[in-house]
């Protein structure tokens, strides 16, 4: 039998329907022992105007999973690498801590790690996803903001919304092709 | 350190996911994909919607929470509180064996003992009380919880009349309000409905729950129009299709005038109103003086939004709600407020309808039948039954209760146990609090950390964690009902016992052992034999719930259906209210304004944790490392305040210093500070000393009718230290 076709994994976010609950960071940083201090995923907070015409955007983020990941390319050792999947990880055994790919990255997704002096990243919680089931943050997620797929899948929810709604990518003009969805 | 010691380590420790599996994980796609592990079914703690979760084990250590989503009722869902579960068990602060106080009160000087000595120790104190005082010499109080019903029991096995539950702390005004009105207390079908007012509730904020995951997808997808009333600018004004900064204690005038609108447009459900209700013709009097001019000189809201808001919502028709939801009492007339919304709501006919207000229905199950006690003799202390006819005798009423006991009054009450309940931080005036513990000659408390309460008992009883009990089956009303059971996950790690077997254990001492002779196991078992599905028991254990996902309307719209209130039907005028000598229909009168230099002190939650407790969790820490006093820029530049500043808080009931926050998103004539915080508990190590507690700065009020306390009514002064 043919190996079937690779699948491709990205994430939508409804960012209107995020209420900075905390729930995503939490979960994974229970799911993946994240230290203290240090983040794989955020919520990206935007105050405006005065009393009483205000305005806040909560925009969650974590590492893109770029088509073109400039973490990966300035990587020494082949530690950042890029699974047929898009998911895009950190080897810990053959990662010497040099942090170019921390400057490389345009969206501030990794950071070094204290505890095991690796490079850290969001990995899209790639252990859940090989079992089927979804990234940490995905399932936890209380007003259901992030969609998690396949975007090879036609019939996923998430390909139903990319094809549905309008959506942006954040910085586009780097070229990495970034894989985080966000809808309008 | 060493890399390869350190992994070492961790994989010896059975931590760190992610190290143990990162052969796995990052093995260039060469791990085999193994079967999703299905984690053990039990239902959260955390807070009072009690979501149910799938916990992760692995070596005796549960390393993850994750949703069920086989419960309607938590959404498939678990916030951020859900998730850091896991680290109140492995706390290293945690309360880990009984404790008996060996130096003065709060001075932390405390003597670890065996459960035997504890228990002999405080049942010898609880004898002493009832010998000298008699049992109603002992007060016992609690919040909610899977099994505060044993410690309840042990009160009034003892013989207390004095059982002292968190009601009116929380949500009494609200609930005996649509209990005045409709017989019952509805929920909100927020999922369809199409117009939503809320007052307050900070439901995207200050809790998590089914209602706010319904309202979000409603909001935004453009479902329903939701317009919020709140002094501050919360998360919940930010995602509002129309917020309005309403002057604080007026929703009442707000509501009124909405009423005025759809009475004297006519805009009102007169089909409903003639069949189901009482009392619409005086009602239609009663708000005629209540314009939206009137209105707006009240509340600060123009006129013309107020007649516009009234004729969307009753276009909106039975799919309109005003929200009532959970809030705290803030004000005085509270219930009144609340009344008022009851007949908004009771007007435009969305009662038992899609998209409105609906009785809750509940899953059956099984009693279990333990040997009954006699009443108490005395009366209770509060003296509920006299100053608050309506309100819940079974529950009583914290504030007054506080004034009685200080002033030693109808009787003494010189001991109390306290479950899971941190009375210093929630309850107003903790300065008197302290007073009230002080007069005591014994205090116990159950709990699973050092709360500030528990800083300053005689004997601490170490609760285990949920994860590591199992409870009673628990009814959770509501649209989509459900029962759920809480079983235990892994064992207790540190020499902790459940609720139950504390109870058990002073019964055992006070010669009380017959009310208590039974197992958690026998209690479940019973309960599980009448849930509506086979094998109930086993059923439980392998789902953790069984739910009704169909909601059902309508079922009290029946020519038979008798309403439990005094006339049969929906009392928008209230005979029972005028025979205890309260209004019949909701009057408004201004509330006092903070006079010139002094401010209106706003409280309010935030759902990385449950009221007071929880900020110590370090994963839930990290996002709120200290409270601080909001300030509205233009005030604080009178004052001369910079953000960051530390200020000094000042009322008739206390003083604290806190750091300011200078911001657009209040009214200048408000301050806010965020609960939980300012502990005086060392134990609670990363909230001890750090910021302040409103508890402190909060004095005595309550609703006149509910007795709950109110929330609102304190008035401080600002000045830079």
């Amino acid at each position: 039998m043919a190996n079937p076709a690779p699948k491709r994994y990205a994430m939508v976010l409804d960012s209107r329907k995020c209420i900075d609950c905390k729930a995503c960071v939490v979960a994974c940083k229970a799911e993946n022992d994240v230290p203290l201090g240090v983040f794989r995923n955020r919520i990206n907070v935007e105050r405006e105007g005065a009393f009483p015409r205000l305005r806040v955007s909560f925009d969650p983020e974590q590492c893109h999973h770029c088509d073109n990941p400039s973490c990966v390319r300035v990587c020494p050792t082949g530690a950042s690498l890029q699974r047929e999947d898009g998911i895009v990880l950190v080897t810990e055994a053959d990662c010497i801590g040099c942090k170019y790919c921390i400057v490389a990255c345009p969206y501030g997704a990794r950071f070094f790690n204290e505890e095991t002096k690796v490079v850290d990243k969001c990995t899209f919680c790639a252990h859940r996803v090989d079992r089927g089931e979804l990234p940490a943050c995905v399932e936890t997620c209380p007003s259901k903001v992030r969609t998690f797929g396949d975007l090879t899948d036609p019939a996923s929810p998430l390909h139903v919304l990319l094809s549905s709604r309008r959506y942006r990518v954040l910085k586009p003009q780097t070229g990495n092709g970034p894989q985080l969805y966000y809808l309008y | 350190m060493d890399r390869r010691l350190f992994l070492q380590m961790v994989g010896a420790g059975g931590l760190a996911a992610t190290s143990i599996a990162c052969p796995k994980f990052f093995g260039k796609g060469k791990a085999a994909a193994a079967p999703p592990p299905r984690g053990i079914p039990t239902t959260c703690e955390l807070c009072p919607n009690k979501c149910s979760v799938l916990a992760m084990v692995e070596k005796g250590k549960v390393h993850k929470l994750n949703p069920n989503p086989e419960n309607p009722k938590s959404r498939n869902m678990l916030c951020a509180r859900g998730n850091a579960a896991i680290q109140q068990v492995y706390d290293p602060d945690r309360l880990k064996q009984p404790l008996i106080r060996v130096g003065a009160r709060g001075e932390g000087k405390w003597r670890p003992v065996s459960w035997d000595e504890a228990f002999d120790f405080a049942a010898g104190k609880l004898a002493a009380t009832k010998a000298k005082y008699g049992p109603e010499g002992t007060l016992w109080s609690s919040t909610e919880g899977f099994q505060e019903v044993f410690f309840k029991n042990l009160g009034m096995a003892f013989g207390s009349p004095n059982i002292l539950r968190h009601p009116s702390l929380c949500l009494a005004s609200v609930n005996l309000a649509y209990s005045m009105t409709f017989g019952t207390v509805p929920s909100f079908d927020l999922q369809n409905a199409k117009y939503v007012i809320m007052a307050g509730a900070n439901r995207f904020e200050s809790f998590i729950t089914p209602d706010t995951m319904d309202l979000i997808g409603g909001v935004m997808e453009r479902k329903a129009k939701f317009v919020y009333l709140d002094p501050r600018f919360t998360v919940t004004a930010s995602k509002a299709d129309e917020w309005y900064a309403i002057k604080p204690g007026t929703d009442l005038a707000f509501i009124l005038a909405m009423i005025h609108v759809i009475v004297r447009e006519e805009r009102y459900d007169k089909v409903f109103l003639d069949q189901w209700t009482v009392g619409f013709d005086k009602l239609v009097d009663h708000v005629a003086p209540y314009t939206p001019d009137w209105a707006e000189k009240e509340t600060g809201i123009p006129s013309a939004d107020i007649l516009r808001i009234a004729r969307e919502f009753a276009d909106a028709g039975h799919r309109a709600v005003f929200y009532a939801g959970r809030r705290s009492s803030w004000y005085q007339n509270d219930f009144q407020m609340r009344r008022a919304q009851a007949i908004l709501n009771c007007i435009v006919g969305n009662w038992d309808r899609e998209g409105g207000m609906v009785p809750n229905r509940k899953v059956a199950k099984g009693e279990f039948m333990f040997l009954p006690w006699d009443d108490p003799k005395a009366p209770r202390v509060d003296e509920v039954e006299k100053n608050f006819p309506l309100a819940s005798a079974k529950d009583g009423v914290y504030l007054p209760l506080r004034e009685n006991v200080l002033k030693g009054v109808p009787y003494p009450v010189k001991a109390w146990m306290i479950y899971k309940q941190d009375p210093l931080n929630s309850v107003p005036d903790q300065g008197k609090t302290l007073k009230m513990m002080e007069g005591m000659d014994f205090i116990g408390v159950v709990d699973i950390a050092m709360s500030d309460t528990a800083w300053f008992a005689d004997v601490v009883f170490p609760e285990s964690h949920y994860l590591e009990r199992t409870d009673p089956i628990e009814v959770m009303p509501g649209i989509w009902p459900a029962a759920v059971l809480r079983q235990q996950v892994v064992k207790p790690i540190h020499d902790t016992k459940p609720c139950l077997e504390i109870a058990q254990g002073l019964a055992k001492r006070l010669g009380l052992s017959d009310y208590f002779d039974y197992t958690i196991d026998q209690w479940v078992e019973a309960e599980a034999k009448e849930l509506p599905v086979e094998n109930g028991l086993e059923h439980m254990k392998k789902h953790g719930v069984v739910a009704f996902s169909e909601a059902k309307y309508g079922t009290t719209r029946n020519a038979a259906q008798r309403f439990v209130t005094k006339s049969g039907k929906i009392e928008i005028f209230s005979e029972r209210l005028a025979e205890a000598g309260h209004d019949p229909l909701p009057v408004y009168a201004p509330p006092q304004q903070p006079p010139s230099g002094r401010y209106r002190m706003i409280l309010g939650r935030k759902a990385t944790m449950t009221h007071a407790a929880l900020a110590n969790l370090p994963w839930l820490h990290e996002h709120n490392p200290e409270n601080d006093l909001w300030l509205n820029h233009d005030e604080a530049a009178r004052l001369g305040i910079r953000t960051g500043d530390l200020v000094r808080v000042t009322s008739t009931a206390g003083s604290v210093t806190i750091k300011a926050r200078v911001t657009e998103e209040i009214r200048p004539d408000c301050v806010f500070m965020l609960h939980g915080f300012g502990k005086k508990s060392p134990w609670l190590r990363s909230v001890y000393n750090v910021g302040a507690a409103d508890s402190v700065l909060l004095e005595t009020a309550w609703d006149k009718v509910s007795g709950n306390a109110a929330m609102h009514e304190t008035f401080v002064n600002v000045v830079r230290v």
